[in-house]
């Protein structure tokens, strides 16, 4: 997650430039001034940001051009990795398996999580605090822990699977290779409906209750509220949770690689997600420099959806 | 434009000092044997038996002038790819390393380790089991002593066995075992279960071995694999594709899995082919079937024959970063060969050394470790039955230089035979295919048979 909350931090640093360039002349002499004592402040953080994110990304990038073999030591080879990467059947395998996860699992928990956050925002609910805390709970469950939880369920065999097919005499695999991305999209879905949940309602919370008040004065339903007042008010945080999701999905790592071992056959494989593929060439290929380059990649192409998700959000605040 | 040339020209200059740093990282481990009585030693390993505080004790105590310091790695995959980032930087790395025996290939190649010939370690050849000893070699040279053995055994459930009809004593070659697997297939348990997951590597490497197969063979810089056209491959393939197709093995379940402790357990899984350090392994995994479970020699191809194969094991090596060679190698001479050996056979280490294996008290049943294990298996004498195993002799055979990527990608290609949806000699030529690119890739100029 930590991954997942830099890539937004530096997603909504885009925005900044065009802000400030819409300041006033007081504020833009007063800027010079400002700037070193900011950096004061802001030194302890840089420092850090600089050597656990600025220079391993720059690393990174060095080391993608060049080509490290047993026999014949390390040369520069220049984009050779890259164009090796787009003719790399495994790698666009993998990218198209996690683009096919987000398409379907993203919207799925969103909705779940939207949901979650207008009943409890609704006020109508009994136990509301132990419902919040209930459905945020699995988030705060370590991904390895719950992944083994669920594996433990899923299993056909001697697992709560298992015992639903000795039971009800069915022949039930969730782990068979073409429902295998469902069943890790479930996981998933399960592990963060409670955060989305909670920025959802955190958004909901800031509607001031006169609103409601005049709405329902004016005579408006219940449903017309949730239509016209919380709806819109949940597009900003939409715009977020998205963009964390995407980012989120295309990382995929944790879930695939624990039920690795769990799943008959080999359904997983070392090139399951692109983040699998990128540790099994650096760990056991020893392509630590074509790993780097599939990682520079990966990166850009995350980029490039959350901008444009960011993009489209933003032009329909415009409106 | 000017600034894309500034860019292009500091990379340049980057490269060049990391290149040439490189170099000297290379060029000047010649010399670094160091004073063989003073020394502080660092030690990367892992501790299965719980006891290297006190075998390190006893080394110091033979030994004062050294002391050993012993970072423990976990698991061998860790510490390998700790190493293999230390010898990248150049420096961090420790004086004495314990490895897996496929992975001392991949060290020796890429120079990494001291050939252990400069100290006499050659010398000492006889003295080991054929095994271990074979696979430690590179260019006829010792990178590593090895510390156990793991001769692939014959373990199987008399219980399961007797339903059955089967007499376990009785398969002595690979076409008695089909003969059985049949006859346990009709009970509703399975012979054994393969799955074709990398955990299945090793296991498929012994059996291949053991058939006197070649998949692979290493010559300096050439490789050559040839992966089904080889007279033992083609037996092995032949063998294992009948099983697959007459459903007589379990294809579900990999190794080491939640399900296969279970089927352990419950008896669906009859019998394992698996390494002697199996029998601890065992007694945690399938509790329930206590004074069940038997171990033999490994089945035959031919009538008559004793062949033997390896599964696992691991090796201590003195890396070639360290500057105390001299005094890391005696550390590693006690550890395997020494004293330190027997002890590490008394806390529940496989031994590889002969002296050991042939020892009284290594089969005495009374010792209490002995008792446990003979306990659990019906009271057979456990230890003479892999004693003699370790003991028979084992064809050469040799790892790939890149013997993580072989196990990884074993998992992705073979797996496709044992889901039915190619056969068997079309996964395994996929799979040699893949490590004749890896190999390429590598520097190395492949063929492919």
């Amino acid at each position: 997650m930590s991954e997942q909350t830099l890539g937004a931090a530096s997603a909504q640093t885009g925005l900044l430039p065009e802000m400030t360039s819409r300041h006033t002349a007081q504020a833009r002499i007063n800027k010079h001034k400002a700037d070193w004592r900011g950096w004061k402040f802001m030194w302890p953080f840089a420092l850090v940001f600089v050597f656990v994110f600025i220079i391993p990304i720059v690393y990174a990038i060095f080391i993608s051009f060049f080509k490290k073999q047993m026999i014949g030591g390390t040369k520069f080879v220049g984009f050779e990795n890259y164009s090796r990467l787009f003719v790399d059947q495994q790698f666009w395998s993998s990218v198209w398996r996690v683009a096919l996860f987000t398409i379907v699992q993203v919207p799925i928990m969103l909705f779940l999580a939207a949901a979650m956050a207008l009943a409890l925002d609704s006020m109508k609910l009994h136990g509301t605090k132990f419902f919040r805390i209930s459905t945020f709970l699995p988030y705060a469950v370590p991904a390895v822990v719950s992944t083994m939880i669920w594996g433990f369920v899923y299993g056909a065999k001697y697992g709560l699977v298992g015992s639903f097919n000795d039971f009800f005499g069915t022949n039930l695999d969730v782990l068979a290779p073409d429902v295998l991305l469902a069943a890790i999209g479930n996981i998933n879905t399960w592990e963060f409906t409670g955060y989305n949940m909670l920025i959802f309602y955190s958004s909901l919370s800031t509607i001031p209750h006169s609103l409601y008040e005049a709405a329902s004065i004016d005579g408006a339903s219940e449903w017309q509220i949730v239509k016209r007042i919380k709806l819109p008010e949940l597009r900003g945080s939409l715009a977020i949770t998205v963009i964390f999701s995407i980012i989120g999905s295309f990382q995929l790592f944790n879930e695939p690689s624990i039920l690795q071992n769990m799943v008959p056959g080999n359904a997983i494989t070392t090139y399951y997600t692109p983040n699998m593929y990128a540790y099994n060439l650096s760990f056991s290929g020893n392509q630590s420099n074509y790993a780097a380059a599939l990682a520079i990649t990966m990166a850009v192409i995350t980029m490039a959806i959350a901008y444009a998700v960011q993009l489209r959000s933003m032009k329909e605040q415009m409106k | 434009m000017r600034n894309i040339k500034k860019v292009i020209a500091a990379t340049a200059a980057v490269a060049t000092l990391v290149g040439l740093a490189a170099c000297g990282g290379g060029s000047d481990n010649s010399s670094n044997q160091g004073d063989a009585d003073n020394a502080e030693l660092v030690f990367w390993g892992w501790d299965s038996g719980n006891s290297m505080k006190d075998i390190i004790k006893g080394f110091e105590k033979a030994n004062p002038g050294i002391t050993v310091k012993f970072n423990n790695t976990g698991t061998a995959e860790k510490t390998s790819t700790a190493l293999s980032n230390a010898i990248a930087a150049g420096n961090g790395a420790p004086d004495v390393v314990m490895l897996e025996d496929p992975t001392v290939t991949q060290f020796a190649v890429t120079d990494g380790l001291v050939d252990l010939s400069e100290f006499g370690a050659d010398k000492l050849a006889d003295d080991f089991a054929a095994g271990p000893w074979n696979k430690l070699q590179y260019n006829n040279k010792p990178y590593a002593l090895p510390i156990d053995s793991g001769p692939e055994m014959f373990f199987y459930n008399k219980a399961v066995f007797d339903k059955a009809g089967v007499d376990g004593e009785s398969i002595k070659t690979w076409d008695d075992y089909y003969e059985a697997a049949k006859k346990i297939r009709a009970t509703g348990s399975y012979i054994t279960n393969l799955a074709g997951t990398s955990n299945d590597y090793q296991p498929f490497t012994a059996q291949v071995w053991q058939a006197g197969a070649q998949p692979w063979k290493v010559d300096g810089e050439n490789i050559t694999i040839n992966m089904t056209k080889d007279a033992g491959m083609k037996k092995y393939i032949q063998f294992v594709q009948k099983l697959i197709d007459e459903d007589l093995v379990d294809t579900k379940t990999p190794n080491w899995s939640d399900d296969w402790n279970r089927e352990l357990n419950d008896g669906t899984i009859a019998s394992l082919t698996i390494g002697a350090w199996m029998p601890v392994n065992l007694m945690s995994g399938a509790p329930d079937q206590a004074g069940n479970w038997r171990v033999a020699q490994l089945p035959q191809w031919e009538e008559g024959q004793e062949v033997s194969a390896e599964d696992g094991g691991s090796a201590l090596s003195v890396v070639k970063l360290s500057k105390n060679q001299a005094a890391a190698y005696k550390f590693v001479e006690y550890m395997t060969h020494g004293d330190g050996a027997q002890e590490m056979a008394d806390t529940g280490t496989f031994p590889s050394l002969k002296k050991i294996l042939q020892s009284d008290s290594f089969t005495d049943p009374t010792t209490e470790g002995n008792k446990k294990t003979n306990d659990y298996f019906g009271g057979q004498n456990v230890n003479e039955v892999l004693s003699e195993a370790a003991q028979r002799p084992t064809e050469k055979f040799q790892y790939l230089p890149y013997n993580p990527f072989a196990q990884s990608a074993y998992g992705d290609e073979v797996s496709k035979a044992y889901t039915k949806e190619i056969t068997l000699e079309q996964a395994l030529k996929n799979y040699g295919d893949k490590l004749a690119k890896q190999g390429e890739d590598q520097g190395y100029t492949v063929t492919v048979k």
